[in-house]
């Protein structure tokens, strides 16, 4: 699980036109995924996902253009055995333009698919990331 | 010199005659082993039960669980089921309340530890799942002014009310109810099972311990590694009580009798929304809500049809019959329904999680010997101590 967290400082200090859209959520690990138009960064919370243990998602989601960018919805699934989770995630917005995405639960070890519905204005788009959950 | 030659040959051939051999684990299949343990995990605290862990509650229900009065007609307590000298199951096929019913008694052997309760997890705390069978017409028909009158009025009950719930009991019978629920829990959460042949293994292999990891029969080894590794019956069976405590179709039939079905975990989804004493109401004594998370955001697929609970597999050898509603005889008959299960029943889309093993009669025997490593004798139970002595 480990292995998969990201240092992101480096990629951050590369990208000026970033500047509003820290992709650094604290505790110096996590994941970015991203597209030609979007980049979303998070990390679970708590740190650890464990088989079976409810756990939320704490993303900031922006557009390379730096345009505002919204979190619709977040899903997972285990595309081998074609079975989403049997929980919900409730998507909260802060203040502060991060999302939280509450109520995940991996109920079985293996490869787990992330998907991250984002729009900006009227264009959307479906980001993932997997994690091999142990 | 021929003597000596053959002194050290002999002696040779009895050591390793007595040295059991260990299979050549690997590092991945150590930490797969790694994660069925530690055990016993620490003691339960349920935070939406506030008698939970404590001694005054535990021996309230204790007296409540062995408690006949608690039925309809004064002769069933929650222990003609749940017997202890069963491994807190009845043997039985199909549970026998006031009538026969559809489904088997789950043994309660680490049920404290669960996030979901029943075969279909219309429970979401042990103390709501400790309410429907003092409800339910078909199990005990005990009722809700019945509690609250023994709690009240028998005065050894009415003073262990107190010293567990600090008050006397009041005229709130469904408050009253839920209380007894919750002592109920409380002794309920106590039953963890023994440590196993298979912790001795997992925590010798772990720490480097060759020689006491030797000690494990080879079949159980070649039976884990199957567990762990081809069968990947760990998929589901995950974790130190070998279940990760949600639910699968296994391909046992849903039908109880012709035009009728079990829809398992659909129903009890339905059943969970609409209870008054789920998380989500007014008797949850966890102010925080973090308990709660599991029953905000489940959700109703309709794949949940025919899903019922995965067990936990500690004292298994012990139990039986099998499966939510006993059809399965014998351990031997379960590994041999994993081995022939008819895919078509399944319908799966993507890579089965269940599918037919097809194992060698030597592969069966090998998965029953793991399963019978998971069993541990357990001490007779001492009485229960007075209520108010």
């Amino acid at each position: 699980m480990r292995r998969l967290f990201v240092a992101l400082v480096a990629l951050m200090g590369a990208t000026p036109a970033l500047a509003d859209c820290p992709l650094d959520l604290g505790r110096g690990a996590g994941w970015v995924v991203f597209s030609d138009h979007y980049m979303i960064a998070f990390r679970p919370d708590p740190m650890r996902v464990e088989v079976g243990e409810p756990f939320a998602l704490v993303l900031n989601v922006c557009t390379k253009g730096g345009d505002p960018a919204e979190l619709v919805a977040v899903e997972a699934q285990m595309p081998e055995h074609r079975h989403s989770m049997n929980y919900k995630a409730a998507i909260v917005a802060s203040p502060n333009g991060r999302y939280r995405a509450e109520g995940l639960v991996f109920h079985m070890p293996g490869r787990w698919e992330i998907s991250f519905d984002v729009r900006a204005g009227e264009e959307s788009e479906r980001l993932s990331h997997d994690i091999i959950l142990k | 010199m021929i003597r000596l030659l053959l002194a050290l040959v002999l002696a040779a051939t009895a050591t390793a005659a007595s040295a059991q051999p260990l299979l050549d684990w690997t590092e991945e299949e150590v930490r797969s082993i790694g994660r069925h343990g530690p055990w016993p995990p620490p003691p339960v605290r349920d935070p939406s039960n506030r008698v939970s862990g404590t001694p005054s509650g535990i021996l309230l229900g204790e007296h409540l669980f062995n408690e006949p009065r608690l039925s309809g007609n004064g002769k069933m307590s929650c222990a003609t089921c749940h017997q202890a000298g069963r491994d807190w199951s009845d043997g039985l096929a199909k549970a026998q309340g006031m009538v026969e019913l559809d489904r088997r008694t789950p043994s309660l052997w680490n049920v404290g530890y669960g996030h979901w309760f029943g075969w279909d997890g219309a429970g979401d705390s042990l103390w709501a799942q400790s309410i429907r069978p003092l409800l339910d017409a078909r199990e005990m028909n005990g009722g809700t002014e019945r509690v609250g009158a023994l709690l009240r009025d028998d005065r050894a009950f009415a003073c262990g009310y107190e010293k567990a719930f600090g008050a006397k009991p009041g005229n709130d019978n469904e408050r009253l109810l839920v209380d007894a629920a919750k002592a109920l829990a409380a002794f309920q959460a106590t039953f963890v099972s023994p440590r196993t042949p298979f912790d001795d293994f997992r925590d010798a292999l772990l720490a480097g311990d060759r020689g006491a990891a030797a000690r494990y029969p080879m079949s159980a080894q070649r039976g884990l590694r199957l567990f762990i590794g081809n069968a990947s019956c760990n998929a589901c069976h995950f974790g130190p009580r070998f279940t990760n405590g949600e639910f699968g179709d296994v391909g046992i039939p849903f039908f109880v009798r012709p035009g009728e079905v079990d829809s398992g975990r659909l129903g009890g989804l339905t059943r969970l929304a609409e209870s008054p004493f789920s998380l989500l109401g007014k008797f949850n004594d966890d102010a925080t809500g973090e308990n709660a998370r599991r029953t905000r955001h489940v959700r109703r697929l309709h794949t949940n049809f025919g899903e019922f609970r995965v067990p936990g597999l500690r004292q298994v050898g012990r139990g039986g019959p099998y499966m939510h509603n006993g059809s399965v005889a014998t351990l031997e008959d379960v590994v041999k329904h994993y081995s022939e299960v008819n895919p078509d029943r399944l319908h799966s889309d993507g890579v089965p999680l269940v599918r037919p093993l097809a194992l060698s009669p030597d592969q069966s025997a090998d998965l029953v010997a793991f399963l019978r490593s998971l069993d541990a004798d357990v001490p007779p139970r001492p009485a229960a101590a007075p209520l108010c002595p």
